[in-house]
């Protein structure tokens, strides 16, 4: 181009600028005939195709080879995959982590949807403020959150533990340690709270729109608030309760750190910590871990097959039955403040009590039961305004946050829109294959990033680190921007359309401000995600391109919790900050705009 | 924009590195003992990647004392613990990705199998002499530190008499008195292993072997999949002990005020486990080299004393950790060899039996 530019086109013979000009000709051409939209979805599709499935299928592959103790030998074999799929051993950790995911996914759900009946339906005060606590959890990863609740949670020393014996034998009693995470309650309790807000947030907006005249018609009946709950709103809200409860069991059947640490203490061994054993134990199998993150993949893809099945019905449902809706609350008379104490016994337990532990873990210098001037230090958070590691941490955490959000947002709303308007088998198909990395154990996936990306001039910068991101968390932007663009109806971008606009200036100009809350949702969402992700950095991440999750993950490995907590909280801030700053920034609230998609 | 930035000079940076490693390596490297040749040539290269498994908040401090040493060459620390670092090691080889000058892999035999593929530079360092036959392999890789196997208890709630007792033998763990008050792990790692090494070792045969693991789990201690989640817990005083950690951890958290001591029943388990070499494909050859010959003199012994609190193992160097001059403090005083060929052979094998024998006692 700079050639063309700079006017040395004279310099050229007259053949070569006839057959530049034919050439520009014949794509200008192309262009007109195929018009804009399809050729940004075709670059997107090879984008899609380069990005997320060349990993997979390097994944994939790597299950098929003989393993050396320290990776993989050249030769195929197929013992992984027997060993994996036919043996005992392995089902049995399949099984477990299934069983641990059903437990998770029944208690979240009950919980979660119990709070957006209360918040959606009820005239319970102070919503707003509830509901940004409701959410809180979303902004702690796992594995601070997992120091959190050991530090609340240990038998004999466990704040909580130690709290209430103080309080208790000052009136003479000792009841003994009423609460203990190391065993399998304690694992399930954790994930249930760190699960609950998805439970929460992808029914609460399903649940608004219902149109009340149908509770009020059962109340006119004869029935009961609590009958006409349970025998109208929930039945209608089936669908939505079910897509969110198969996402959760997705998500927590891959979930390895909580089952892992504190799961083996009491003997059970899930299949996404066998795997993250395999892949990073002396001696390596490096191909099991590939067979079982392919066993975790079938699982994910028939959950994503059930989910879209059941969001498509859904969203039939609330075409035929949402129109004219109308918002009057249940009032709960006596029963509010029951419920008040249900929500704030939920907040006790997943905010106050975690948050409050990490924060009084990060200043503290070592473990103990309880904070005393002598063990009291500053010093973990003055270190990390001085490390110069972390402080280029937090730069590159931020940065991928918002471009890997910003780019989710575009494409997964460009994909989606293809397959929902420009139905296609190929449309179809690209929107498939953007959704499968979402199946995969980021540590299996993360090698196959490894494996894909190490002879490109990207290996080592912070860019892999944003493909991996984009890779990971485009499925919520192919998912959750499919289920918004079929709720618009189609005769607005068509009026567009006659009215001489093209396919992109329709998009741009009519369906992405009708689409705002939902894309600025997923926004939120893969920013949270990015800044909590650690499985793809931890195998990606070079000197150039550390990010927090990964140095938070090398404090606490190396058993410095205290130094972990205090990170902990900066990246929870950081994720606050960010929320309220694009709040600001598009005037929508992160827990409508979620909730709504 | 900072990121792009950032890209951006990555880029030039490359570039100008290529340029300049291209420069060093087209002039022969100095030989060990001409430190101002090979510090005039590292200054040019500008900076050494070291590739290290230790806890990374001592290791970049170790990093900082060299480059007030060596003003102009800068340490950039990347922890990659485990046989990761081995794997990233391999795959950037295959790929011909050299992203790193100077290696420290916490295993033995994956260190001697990179010699043994020449991926490793023959690179004798001027203290050579100073390391007995154990800590070092070849002329290629140094272990400058010793991990030793040790009983870490909580002062408030193990007695001076216990103290002694557990001192004594490593049987006195299967003491009654003891039952449920220690912890123990099913982590696989080279300082978890070491000990069972030990137990396993023929010439045990009778004294320890299967039988008295199985005594030991019979004692019901607490198992954590991850050693330092256990230390930790012994700490904040949830049990009482660890039945084997190492010196190195104890005496960092130590140094933070935490209540604990440790004890060395005899013989201890000693051996290298952090094995420091420079790689072959190194893109600043002579920043490693010289970052490889500071890490095994004196002053880099003294800093590995001082800044991460382990045992050094060069010899005729005292012992300037502060821990020594404590009154309770006792040096390990029978060491216990481990053996790498047996280690190499039966390390899965051993865990393994020790895991199925933790599973099921409980």
């Amino acid at each position: 181009m700079a050639v063309y530019s700079h006017g040395t086109i004279a310099a050229r013979d007259l053949a070569g600028a006839g057959a530049a000009s034919a050439h520009a000709a014949s794509v200008s051409r192309l262009l007109w005939r195929w018009g804009g939209e399809k050729v940004l979805w075709l670059v997107l599709a090879i984008g899609v195709i380069l990005l997320a499935i060349v990993p997979l299928i390097y994944t994939i592959d790597a299950a098929f080879y003989r393993e050396t103790r320290t990776g993989l030998a050249p030769d195929r074999s197929l013992t992984a995959v027997i060993n994996v799929y036919f043996g005992a051993e392995y089902l049995g950790y399949l099984a477990s982590a299934l069983l641990l995911a059903t437990i998770v996914t029944a208690a979240s759900l009950v919980v979660g949807v119990a709070m957006a009946l209360l918040m959606a339906r009820t005239d319970l005060p102070a919503k707003n403020t509830l509901e940004m606590l409701i959410i809180m959890p979303l902004y702690l990863s796992p594995f601070t959150g997992l120091i959190a609740w050991i530090t609340l949670g240990s038998e004999k020393t466990g704040f909580v533990n130690v709290a209430i014996r103080a309080v208790l034998g000052r009136v003479g009693l000792d009841p003994g340690p009423l609460i203990n995470i190391w065993n399998y309650s304690g694992v399930a309790w954790v994930m249930f709270l760190f699960f609950c807000p998805f439970a929460y947030l992808f029914t609460v907006g399903n649940l608004r729109a219902m149109d009340s005249s149908l509770e009020e018609a059962a109340r006119t009946s004869g029935a009961t608030a609590l009958q006409a709950i349970t025998r109208v709103t929930i039945p209608m809200c089936t669908p939505a309760i079910l897509a969110s409860g198969i996402l959760i069991f997705v998500l927590a059947a891959e979930m390895y750190t909580i089952p892992g640490i504190i799961g083996s203490t009491v003997g059970f061994t899930t299949l996404p910590w066998r795997i993250y054993q395999d892949a990073t134990v002396f001696p390596v199998h490096a191909a099991h871990a590939a067979a079982g993150g392919t066993m975790l993949l079938w699982v994910t893809i028939f959950g994503v097959w059930l989910q879209r099945r059941i969001t498509r019905r859904a969203e039939r449902y609330v075409t035929v039955t949402g129109k004219g809706f109308r918002g009057r609350p249940l009032s709960l008379g006596y029963w509010k403040p029951l419920a008040l104490v249900f929500i704030g016994l939920y907040i006790l337990c997943a905010d106050v009590l975690p948050f409050g532990a990490l924060l009084l873990s990060s200043f503290m210098k070592y473990s103990a039961p309880m904070i005393t001037a002598d063990i009291f230090t500053t010093n973990h958070y003055v270190q990390i305004f001085t490390f110069q590691n972390i402080r280029d941490a937090i730069w590159n955490t931020i940065y991928l946050a918002v471009l890997a959000g910003a780019i989710c947002v575009l494409v997964g709303l460009v994909i989606s829109f293809m397959e929902v308007r420009r139905a296609s088998f190929a449309t179809r198909l690209i929107a498939f294959l953007g959704v499968l990395p979402v199946a995969v154990p980021g540590l299996v996936y993360g090698l196959g990033l490894i494996w894909a990306y190490i002879q490109t001039p990207l290996y080592g910068t912070v860019w892999v680190l944003l493909l991996a991101y984009v890779a990971k968390f485009l499925p919520y932007g192919i998912l959750v921007s499919r289920s918004a663009i079929i709720q618009v109806h189609p005769d607005l971008e068509e009026g567009a359309r006659m009215s001489g606009a093209s396919g992109l200036t329709t998009l741009r100009a009519i369906t992405m401000p009708l689409l705002k809350p939902t894309l600025i949702a997923i926004l939120f969402f893969v920013m949270l995600m990015s800044i909590k992700e650690l499985s793809a950095s931890l195998l990606l991440y070079t000197q150039d391109s550390q990010v927090l999750s990964v140095l938070t993950w090398h404090f606490m490995d190396a058993g410095n919790y205290q130094f972990a907590a205090a990170i902990g909280m900066i990246q929870t801030l950081m994720m606050v900050a960010l929320v309220l700053v694009t709040r600001w920034i598009f005037r929508v609230r992160l827990e409508n705009a979620l909730a709504k998609s | 924009m900072r990121a792009v930035t950032k890209s951006f000079h990555a880029i030039a940076a490359l570039v100008l590195s290529l340029s300049v490693c291209t420069g060093a390596m087209a002039q022969p490297t100095p030989g060990p003992n001409d430190e101002a040749q090979l510090y005039e040539l590292a200054k040019k290269e500008g900076k050494v990647v070291w590739y290290e498994s230790a806890p990374l908040e001592p290791m970049q401090a170790i990093a900082l004392a060299f480059e007030k040493k060596y003003p102009g060459i800068k340490v950039e620390v990347l922890r990659i613990v485990g046989i990761q670092q081995y794997q990233r090691f391999m795959q950037e080889v295959q790929a011909k990705r050299h992203n790193v000058d100077v290696l420290h892999i916490s295993d033995q035999p994956s260190m001697m199998t990179l010699i043994e593929e020449g991926h490793i530079a023959d690179w004798k360092v001027p203290s050579h002499d100073r390391y007995p036959e154990s800590f070092r392999l070849k002329t290629h890789a140094y272990a400058n530190y010793s991990t030793d196997n040790a009983i870490i208890y909580n002062v408030n709630k193990v007695s001076p008499e216990e103290v002694k007792l557990l001192e004594s033998d490593w049987k006195a763990v299967l003491d009654p008195r003891f039952k449920g008050r220690f912890a123990v792990t099913s982590m696989k790692c080279g300082a978890c292993y070491a000990a069972i090494h030990m137990f396993m070792d023929p010439k045990y045969k009778d004294r320890y072997g299967l039988e008295f693991l199985k005594q030991v789990a019979a004692q019901k201690p607490a198992v954590y999949s991850e050693v330092l989640v256990g230390l930790d817990r012994v700490i904040a005083g949830e049990h009482d002990f660890t039945y084997w950690t190492w010196e190195g951890i104890a005496l960092t958290k130590w140094q933070q005020g935490a209540p604990i001591r440790w004890l060395h029943p005899k013989p201890t388990p000693a051996f290298g486990n952090s094995w420091q070499a420079v790689s072959k494909y190194a893109p600043h050859p002579n920043a490693a080299r010289l970052f490889q010959n500071w890490s095994m003199s004196e002053e880099g012994s003294l800093a590995i004393q001082q800044l991460y609190g382990s045992a050094t193992t060069m010899s005729g160097l005292a012992d300037q950790r502060s821990v020594t001059k404590e009154s309770w403090y006792k040096p390990m005083a029978d060491a216990y060899n481990v053996d790498f060929k047996r280690w190499d052979r039966d390390y899965h094998k051993d865990m393994d039996a020790w895991i199925k024998i933790l599973r099921e006692s409980r």
